[in-house]
């Protein structure tokens, strides 16, 4: 009798010791250190503890770009900026920057500058309060590009516009339009001039080039598939090569890896992965800005065929990735892929950058293109199917495009642009886009190679790229943002709410909770009960002022 | 003695030598209490009721909807299924707690080689933070190569979908519940075993009652106060759960780990319907107010038979 007691006894304590001894183990993501949040709740985001894990970050460090002020020149002395932005550290996503600029910004102005990192759950909610009560607390947010329908809308922000004209020399110059015309729409709101530039985000197709070069596989996968193996254009060819390389060991350590890797966690970003991929399903050269709502009644137009055609294909696609990403956020699933362990996925630029990085399994052989298209569109306006010339791609914008804007109650918003804009100088974008940890990823003209940019390769292969990577990258990215037809970005109040309702109906699916049908009904259900909260008149004109259909 | 009596006596006399109105004097030293009582309980709770009552815009009050929000109550499916979760999170939980915290008292509670060391590590687990451990979960039910999944591959089961699978989520977090909160059950059930009266059991084993008989005629009555005050308190506490969800699954996936309170903190802290979720709250109120009226009852019955 006493003895399963012993036994009962042995272990609980086993189990208190081992979450209290426990290190992560090789493969399993490391838990943040300071407690902060792992996983997110919509935007491209990276934080602490949700980074990849397997890379580190480089030394490379951005041009001194402003000259010290004396004087009278120095026309923010004895003020404050604070910046409020993602938790992530001095050498984080987004937020590494800050640290790195704030003694040339403090030199040049006379300024202080105080960076006030909170978890990413934290950041939308904190900036709200502090505007709705008018506290003026933060100056500026590095915020997400949807997050302008709730703070245009609201009157929180003021534009730039007046700044940006200067020509006084007061403030450091950037140029808009050596931003890509995809992410530059995002910049301003309703002809306004609201963020100013940093990041850029989209998502485009990451393959490993190596396999896909591979001899005995291109044999065998013309042999199977009756066409030649290449970088998918379409998502059946995608579909393809994920099935031909699922099971087989891609990197070298005699376990058999996956087709393809994506983050499906609610809260985990995964409602992106489905707006990039749903695109070409139901935007098309007769319906280039219908994809969220009709504009005149303001239904959602979710549960198109179009949409779900998107949907059946991507729940499709799942069975050729490991079934733990239904519980990965961005870190686990760059992680698969930077392990050598995934042939395929499509996310943003961050991983085409971390994949230089010291730890990475495929340095050299990754491949980047624009995203896959389909071959026929589901028309929303014209209610039917239509088939195109070639390929139907759709270029996006999906994901936070994290930039700064200037808080309405700030008492200092010429400090304030001025910070912005010494950030947004071509000097420092490009470094900024060179590097992966600091998560800013490429969309200008800048930053791309010639003949589409003014960078060189010496650049990139400066900074710890591999030139073939690196070329593959920044044309991919030119093609995306470049695209003519882009995915319209959703800008309207309580877009985050209508994403999230998104992005848990899609882990329906993805689980099998539901079917696809059934998922984006629930979703069209959510939407219409969102929007009849928030006003459905007032959203509809919000709508159509943010897609410019007025 | 006298003189002290007689300092007290003064004491209590005002300068009018008439001795302060009782009534007055009690309201004096209630006060405080009452004063905490209203800023930091009935004002949140009527600001809440008066909350609910208007739809938000942007963060600000909107306009007065009435009932509208206690409408959304009764028709929202998401709401519904957030509730079933939580019911079902509640009854395994606060079972398996139950028996195994109590069961681990009664061990512990007799005479055995390593009692105390036993008894200090089992209530290791109260001192965690719910959030900390819910973060560390992610590593330890990692599919691909965590520690919980790579014990199980060592004794020959396949990997366990612990965070990608819904059923499997709600199982993971209702084990990191239970493994946190049945230290709680077993320090209260052993304090209350260590206080019941020895003779009694000493009159039994005279007696020859067995083991089995001395448990479920004396040590079961006897416990039985304890064991429902230690049961209303962890369905309370059970009720507003949320951290371990809110850092491991995030809800997910689909819904299958929503439960009650991540829903009414995602309803006002991130899509800022601070009316509906102010309406939530009141329900969650009245659902554990209920909880707490039964259990209250059933506790003074125990009392009044005794009496």
């Amino acid at each position: 009798m006493r003895r399963p007691m012993y036994l009962l006894l042995s272990v609980l304590v086993l189990a208190s010791l081992i979450l209290s001894a426990c290190a992560p183990s090789t493969g399993a993501p490391a838990a943040p250190a300071d407690g902060g949040a792992t996983t997110t709740e919509g935007g491209p985001v990276v934080e602490e503890g949700q980074a990849a894990t397997v890379v580190t970050a480089g030394e490379l460090l951005p041009p001194i770009v402003a000259q010290p002020c004396e004087g009278e020149a120095c026309f923010c002395k004895d003020k404050t900026v604070s910046v409020i932005v993602n938790t992530a550290g001095e050498k984080g996503p987004i937020s590494g920057p800050f640290y790195e600029v704030r003694d040339e910004f403090e030199a040049a102005t006379g300024a202080k500058l105080e960076v006030v990192e909170v978890p990413f759950a934290e950041h939308f909610p904190k900036l709200m309060t502090d505007m709705t009560t008018g506290t003026g607390q933060d100056d500026t947010s590095i915020a997400g590009a949807w997050w302008l329908g709730d703070l245009v809308g609201g009157d929180y922000i003021i534009p730039y516009d007046e700044y940006y004209n200067d020509t006084t020399g007061k403030y450091p110059k950037w140029e808009i339009e050596d931003v890509q015309s995809g992410p530059q729409d995002l910049l301003s709101y309703d002809g306004k001039k609201y963020m100013v530039a940093n990041d850029h985000d989209g998502q485009v197709m990451y393959y490993r080039r190596d396999l896909l070069e591979d001899p005995a596989h291109q044999a065998a996968f013309k042999e199977k598939y009756g066409y030649d193996l290449k970088v998918p254009d379409t998502w059946q060819e995608f579909r393809d090569v994920a099935e031909y390389f699922d099971g087989k060991d891609l990197n070298g350590d005699g376990t058999p890896d996956d087709g393809l890797t994506m983050h499906l966690k609610v809260g985990g970003q995964g409602m992106f992965h489905f707006m990039s991929f749903a695109a070409p399903f139901v935007i098309g050269p007769d319906n280039p800005k219908l994809f969220w709502f009709d504009p005149e009644t303001m239904a959602p137009l979710m549960d198109s065929p179009g949409h779900q055609k998107a949907m059946e294909t991507l729940v499709d696609l799942i069975q050729f990735g490991p079934e733990a990403m239904m519980g990965w956020s961005l870190g686990e699933a760059w992680d698969h892929f930077l392990r050598g362990e995934a042939a395929l996925t499509f996310t943003w630029g961050d991983l085409g950058a971390l994949a230089q990085q010291e730890g990475s399994a495929v340095r050299g052989k990754t491949g980047s293109a624009p995203m896959p298209g389909t071959t026929e569109y589901y028309d929303v306006t014209a209610g039917e199917w239509k088939t195109v010339d070639g390929v139907n791609k759709v270029g996006n914008t999906t994901g936070g495009s994290w930039s700064g804007v200037i808080s309405k109650f700030s008492d200092a918003p010429e400090c304030t642009y001025y910070l912005l804009a010494l950030m947004a100088t071509k000097e420092k974008s490009i470094v900024y886009a060179y590097r992966g940890w600091d998560g800013v990823d490429p969309g200008r003209i800048s930053h791309y190679l010639p003949p589409n940019g003014t960078n060189s390769i010496d650049g990139y292969v400066a900074a710890g790229w591999d030139a073939k990577d690196a070329e593959e990258y920044t044309n991919a990215y030119f093609g995306n943002f470049g695209a003519e037809q882009q995915f319209p970005y959703l800008r309207i109040p309580g877009t985050f709410e209508y994403w999230t309702a998104l992005d848990i109906h899609l882990s329906e699916a993805a689980t099998g909770q539901k079917t696809p049908e059934e998922a984006l009904k629930a979703t069209v259900d959510d939407f219409n009960q969102i929007t009849d909260r928030l006003g459905r008149d007032l959203q509809d004109e919000i709508y159509k002022k943010s897609l410019d259909l007025q | 003695m006298a003189q002290t009596a007689s300092t007290a006596n003064q004491t209590a006399t005002n300068p009018t030598g008439r001795p302060p109105s009782k009534s007055r004097a009690k309201y004096f030293f209630l006060s405080p209490a009452i004063f905490w009582i209203l800023i930091f309980t009935i004002f949140p709770l009527l600001y809440a009721v008066y909350t609910s009552f208007f739809s938000f815009r942007f963060g600000r009050f909107n306009q007065f909807v009435g009932l509208e929000n206690y409408r959304r109550l009764f028709t929202d499916p998401n709401l519904h299924s957030a509730l079933r979760v939580t019911i079902i999170f509640v009854v395994v939980t606060v079972t398996v707690q139950m028996v195994l915290g109590f069961g681990l008292a009664l061990l512990l509670n007799r005479e055995m080689r390593g009692r105390s060391v036993l008894r200090a590590i089992m209530i290791l687990p109260l001192f965690a933070t719910p959030v900390a451990i819910g973060y560390l979960s992610i590593t330890l039910f990692y599919e691909a190569n965590g520690p919980i999944n790579s014990v199980l591959r060592v004794f020959g089961y396949g990997d366990v979908p612990w965070l990608s699978n819904p059923f499997w989520a709600l199982v993971a977090i209702m084990i990191i519940d239970i493994w946190q909160w049945t230290p709680f059950v077993f320090l209260v059930s052993l304090a209350g075993l260590q206080g019941l009266p020895i003779d009694l059991f000493e009159a039994a084993d005279v007696d020859g009652a067995t083991g089995w008989q001395k448990f479920w005629s004396m040590t079961l009555p006897l416990m039985a106060p304890t064991l429902w005050l230690i049961l209303m308190l962890r369905l309370i506490e059970a009720f507003k759960v949320f951290d371990i969800p809110a850092s491991l699954t995030l809800g997910g996936p689909g819904r299958a780990t929503e439960v009650y309170s991540l829903f009414t903190y995602r309803t006002a802290l991130r899509f800022f319907d601070h009316g509906y979720a102010s309406a939530q709250g009141l329900l969650l109120l009245v659902i554990v107010s209920i909880i707490i009226a039964v259990l209250y009852g059933r506790i003074r019955g125990i009392y009044e038979v005794e009496r």
